[in-house]
This record gives C-alpha cells, sequence and structure tokens, in this order.
C-alpha cells in the first residue's frame, strides 16, 4: 500500500511539471497556430544551458537561474523572429516541419556543446526525504510541485488582469480583429514564443533536478508534454492543468504496475499509448475545442 | 507536362508518356547506362552509400505519397520500415519462405500496420496526426524492443541474404542491381500512382479534404489507402535495408530518422517525382561529406568542442531543413525544373 501512496504523490508532482512544459505548447498554439515540436529539445537544451551556469560556470544559484531564464527568452525571441516569423500563413505542414529542423538543431547543438550524456544539477533544494505516512517521497518532487503551481497561479493572474495577456488571449480568439484593433500581432507570436521557452527552461530545470540531466530521457519529456496537451486540448489551459497529473499518474502508476504484467519500459510509451485512445476516442481532448470548418 | 517548344501530340498515348522527346528517352538511356555500370567505377564504400541511398529513395518516396500528395503528415516513417524489415527477416529467416515473399509480405504488413495507425487520421489532421505517428514510432518501436521471444534480445543477428531463383545476393555490386532495380519500379509505380485517380484523388485531400469530400471523394477510403501505400513502399524499404545490411536491432530505426524522412521531402520538394530523390541524395551527400570532413576538421582547429564530430551533422540537417523552408519552400525540384525551362528557352530569357 505504501508503494501506491509514493505511486499517487510522485505521479501528481512530475504530472505537474509536464502540465507546465505542455502549457508552453499551448500558449503558443494559441496565439499563432504554430504546433511546436521541438519542446522536448527546447526543454534539453535549457537543462544543459543551466547545468552549463551553475555546475560548469559555478554561478550560484540566485545568479544562475535567473541567467537561464534571461537566456530563454532571448532564445523564443529569436526562435520566433528567425524561423517563424518568415513561415507566417505558410501551410501548417511547414509550420511543424520548421520546429521539426529547430529539434534536430538544438539536439545537434547541445550534442557539440556537451558532449556527454549524462551530467547532475547541484542540489537545488533540501537532500533529505520527507515521510508522507507510509510512503518516503524526495523533496524534489514536492519543490518542482510547489514551484509549478505558483507558475500556474501566476500566468493565470497574468492572462486574466495583465494588458498583454489580454491581448494574447484576443490574438488567440481573431487574430484579424486583434491587428484591426491595433495590436502588433508579431509581438504577440514572440511574446508566446519567449513564454514557451521560458516554461521550457523552468520544466527542464525541475524534471532535471529531480533526476539528471540527460539527453533522451530529457526529449522524451517534451513528448510526454504533447501527450498532456493531446488529453487536455489543445487549445485548453484548463486542459493542460488537468491532463498533467492524469498523465504522470498513468506513467507512474503504469510503471508500478503494469511492468510486472507487460514487458520492461512500458512506463515510457504509456503517454503514447494514451494519446492513440485519445486519438480514437476524443480526438480533440477532454477541453479542447472542435472547430467546425468551412470550405 | 512543359514540352519544349513545337512538340505537340496528336494522341492519348503521346500526351500521357513520362519520356516524350527523344531526348528525353536519350538522357533517360544515358542515366540508365550510368547506373547500371556504376559498381565498375564506385568503390565498396560508395557502392555502400548508393545502396543506402536507394533504400532511404524507396521508403521517402512512400512517404512522399502519403505526405506530399495526400497531406497526411507522418513523422513515424523509420517505424513503419522496422516493421517491414522485421517481417522480411523473420519470414524469411525463421519460416523458410522465398525473399520474394518477404519483401511483399513485409510491404503489406507494414502496410496493414500503417493503416492502424492512420485510423485517427479520418477525425483528425494537422499535429494531431502529426502526434499519433509519433506515438505510432514509439509503440512500434517498443513492441520490437521488447517481443524478444520473435524479435532476438538484441535485434536478429543472422538475416539471411536475399536470393531470388538461385541467386544469392551477397556482395555489394548484387546488392546494388536488387536495390537498384527496386528502387526504379518503385519511383515507376509512385510516379503513375500519382496521375491515376487515386494520386489525384490525394491531391484534392490535400488542398482541401473538405471539399473534395463534398466533390464525392471517399475521404475514408483515400487516406487509409494513402497510408497502406506509403507504408507498404517502407515496409519494402526496411525489407531491403534488413536483407543487405543482414543485421537489424532497433537502433537502425530511430525517431530521428523519421524527422529526417520529413527533411528530405521538403528539401527535395513536396509533392513531386524528383523530389525524394533530390532530397534523399541531398541529405546523404551531406552526411558523408560531414563524416569525412568533421574528424579532419577536429585535427585541423584542436580548439574546436570536443563534440563537433558528433553533434554537427544533427545541427546542419536542422538547419537546412529551416533554410530550405524559409528560402525555397518547394525544394530543390522546383529548382530542377526552373533549370529545364530556362535550358529549354536558351538562348531567349523567356
Amino acid at each position: 500500500m505504501n508503494e501506491l501512496l509514493q505511486y499517487v504523490i510522485t505521479g501528481l508532482a512530475l504530472g505537474v511539471v509536464y502540465a507546465l512544459i505542455a502549457l508552453g505548447f499551448v500558449v503558443v498554439w494559441k496565439s499563432s497556430g504554430v504546433a511546436n515540436l521541438a519542446l522536448g529539445q527546447l526543454v534539453l537544451f535549457s537543462s544543459w544551458f543551466a547545468y552549463g551556469m551553475l555546475s560548469q560556470a559555478g554561478l550560484p544559484v540566485w545568479v544562475g537561474i535567473p541567467l537561464v531564464i534571461v537566456f530563454a527568452l532571448i532564445l523564443g525571441w529569436a526562435i520566433e523572429r528567425f524561423t517563424l516569423r518568415p513561415l507566417i500563413a505558410q501551410p501548417i505542414l511547414s509550420l511543424i516541419a520548421v520546429t521539426l529542423g529547430l529539434a534536430y538543431f538544438f539536439e545537434g547543438l547541445v550534442g557539440i556543446i556537451w558532449p556527454k550524456s549524462v551530467a547532475s544539477l547541484p542540489p537545488l533544494f533540501p537532500q533529505e526525504p520527507v515521510h508522507i505516512g507510509t510512503a518516503v517521497i524526495k523533496q524534489e518532487f514536492l519543490w518542482a510541485a510547489v514551484i509549478s503551481l505558483v507558475l500556474f497561479g501566476l500566468l493565470t493572474l497574468f492572462f486574466r488582469y495583465h494588458k498583454m495577456g489580454i491581448a494574447m488571449r484576443a490574438a488567440a480568439d481573431d487574430q484579424k480583429a486583434v491587428q484591426a484593433c491595433g495590436i502588433p500581432v508579431t509581438k504577440i507570436f514572440s511574446q508566446s514564443w519567449m513564454f514557451a521557452c521560458v516554461l521550457a527552461a523552468v520544466g527542464g530545470i525541475l524534471v532535471s533536478s529531480i533526476g539528471n540531466i540527460s539527453k533522451a530521457p530529457l526529449v522524451e519529456t517534451g513528448l510526454q508534454a504533447f501527450s498532456v496537451v493531446i488529453l487536455g486540448g489543445l487549445d485548453s489551459f484548463l486542459g493542460a492543468i488537468i491532463a498533467g497529473p492524469i498523465i504522470g499518474l498513468a506513467e507512474t502508476l503504469g510503471g508500478g504496475y503494469l511492468t510486472k504484467l507487460t514487458w520492461e519500459g512500458i512506463k515510457e510509451v504509456i503517454p503514447f499509448i494514451i494519446i492513440i485512445i485519445v486519438m480514437f476516442v476524443k480526438p480533440f481532448g477532454l477541453f479542447g475545442e472542435k472547430r467546425i470548418e468551412r470550405i | 507536362m512543359d514540352l519544349p517548344a513545337g512538340t505537340r501530340n496528336y494522341n492519348y498515348a503521346e500526351d500521357m508518356a513520362i519520356f516524350r522527346t527523344r531526348t528525353h528517352w536519350f538522357l533517360l538511356i544515358a542515366l540508365l547506362i550510368i547506373l547500371f555500370t556504376a559498381p565498375l567505377w564506385f568503390g565498396d564504400h560508395w557502392l555502400g552509400i548508393a545502396n543506402r541511398i536507394g533504400i532511404t529513395i524507396i521508403a521517402v518516396t512512400g512517404l512522399n505519397l502519403l505526405t506530399g500528395y495526400c497531406g497526411q503528415l507522418s513523422i513515424g516513417h523509420a517505424g513503419f520500415m522496422a516493421v517491414g524489415a522485421y517481417t522480411s527477416a523473420l519470414l524469411v529467416g525463421k519460416a523458410g519462405l522465398p525473399f520474394i515473399v518477404g519483401l511483399f509480405g513485409a510491404g503489406v504488413v507494414a502496410g496493414l500496420v500503417g493503416i492502424l495507425f492512420g485510423i485517427p487520421s479520418l477525425r483528425v489532421k494537422g499535429f494531431y496526426l502529426a502526434i499519433s505517428t509519433i506515438a505510432a514510432h514509439f509503440i512500434i518501436i517498443w513492441v520490437i524492443e521488447h517481443w524478444t521471444s520473435l524479435t532476438g534480445p538484441n535485434g536478429i543477428m543472422d538475416v539471411e541474404p536475399a536470393s531470388i531463383g538461385g541467386l544469392v545476393i551477397k556482395t555489394p555490386t548484387t546488392e546494388f542491381y536488387l536495390i537498384l532495380i527496386i528502387t526504379i519500379l518503385a519511383i515507376f509505380a509512385a510516379k503513375n500512382i500519382a496521375r491515376t485517380r487515386v494520386g489525384r484523388a490525394f491531391v484534392a485531400i490535400r488542398d482541401n479534404d473538405l471539399a473534395a469530400e463534398v466533390m464525392g471523394i471517399n475521404i475514408f477510403r483515400y487516406k487509409l489507402t494513402a497510408f497502406f501505400i506509403g507504408c507498404f513502399f517502407a515496409g519494402i524499404a526496411g525489407s531491403l535495408l534488413a536483407h543487405t545490411s543482414r543485421v537489424i536491432s532497433p537502433d537502425y530505426f530511430q525517431f530521428k530518422d523519421s524527422i529526417l524522412f520529413i527533411g528530405m521531402i521538403i528539401i527535395g520538394g513536396l509533392g513531386t517525382t524528383t523530389g525524394p530523390i533530390f532530397g534523399v541524395i541531398f541529405i546523404r551527400l551531406l552526411d558523408e561529406f560531414v563524416t569525412q570532413l568533421s574528424p579532419a576538421l577536429q585535427t585541423a582547429f584542436p580548439n574546436l568542442l570536443p563534440g563537433f564530430t558528433s553533434g554537427i551533422a544533427p545541427m546542419l540537417f536542422g538547419l537546412v531543413i529551416i533554410l530550405f523552408l524559409i528560402f525555397e519552400p518547394r525544394g530543390l525540384a522546383h529548382r530542377w525544373q526552373l533549370f529545364k525551362a530556362a535550358y529549354r528557352y536558351w538562348p531567349f530569357s523567356y
């Protein structure tokens, strides 16, 4: 029984981090209609950048982390400005493919700068495990969940009350109308990418403070974020926040209990199996808006 | 069809001909002679590269029918290739069937798996479909990795060499001929599928699926047909890969390859017959160029970062894909068309 509690708590905590990364996807999708398939690679790149700042350059946390955030902002701006802006109004295939190109590019870049396959961040959070009931949980999980939840709160407030947040929601609703109101849509696009990169960076740091900084698993974190958006619905913030913990739970519970019944490594494919099931049953997700198309 | 000035078609056969003028035929025969004598003047190294190029062209031609003509983005094509490779290796190795049966079996099984994962395409498109094919890739590879009673603990190490009749295809030269012939057949088949009723239905679906449905095209049937044909080609390619490399493991079919296939059709030109050929040759030669050059660069400039050799290739691929999308979204095939037009009108500029 205490395994169950353990799985539930770690799954929820991980899921909240996935939801955070997924939110970065949703912001970009809603404001500019671009499907960012380079999400995993953004997580990868910013985690390794954090490693470079904190471990290799030896900066203290309170300097290093803000530097990573600033770097993520610049990265998001650059991605939007140099690769996506020239492709505005191109078919969706080009928009998806360009993010695949970015994915390749970042993976290569990380390979060039940080050739080792595994590294670890200096401990960001207190190390002693916490006892909740009968379960023993690494404190990082709880911190990750708390930080993610705080960020959710801030983002919700931002989108509800801040002028820019309202403009972004408006752009998501109707780009042309927003443009007619005199809001620079390109600026909104670039901000949405900055958001996505910052969320990916924070998510990456949280995930890699729980485990190690690695190569393939971090990219898979991004892929898990896809299953969160698919389950929650592509254009729904609420969907991402609810679907995140579901995916996290499915992953830890499935990894814990199904491994004996099926084969090893079921943990990694559970998100993909969920994607396929969602596609068959409810393709627009739990909270996604089903668009009615016209010819 | 863009024909040289003054060429007129007097009957349907002439109108439908792929190779219409005498120059066309001359160039085709010259190209075939060059290709079929290639083993004489290619070394084994380049022959190996040519074999890989041929296999990739087959897979990418299938992907082009699916993505370029029918507009259904598949980022799991390496997974479907893996299905073909394992099917063929098992049919020939364990069931003892002849190679030809293995080859077609690989195509059919990969096609059926493709249909299975293509079913979501009936309700969703664009990004949703991209994600579900990504999921397909990972699920397929996971099944292959863990179904060890069938697929071996680390892949299949002793795949039978291909053999047709009594002829066992073991040397790079014979493998080259096998792959060359099948590649030519595949390109020819793809060209003809693309201009029949089926192919034009694909294009209609790509351009606007709702409009196509209103026009009376059975979307359900044609989308799944596209998945079947696209994955059939991938299965054939996988089978050839299995029987020529003689070793297969899940590492041969990485997610990166699936992405790279998409990159190849973009660089070559979506929805053109020549596109996959250009794209595959471009990327494979770039790959070869980088692997030859980067160790030299590493020794020439010792203060380069240590991961330079391993990381430069993916970085360049990504960059090339992005640059093509921004500056030449119609790909190399379009450049080739422009070149041909310029050649025809020479010395007049228009």
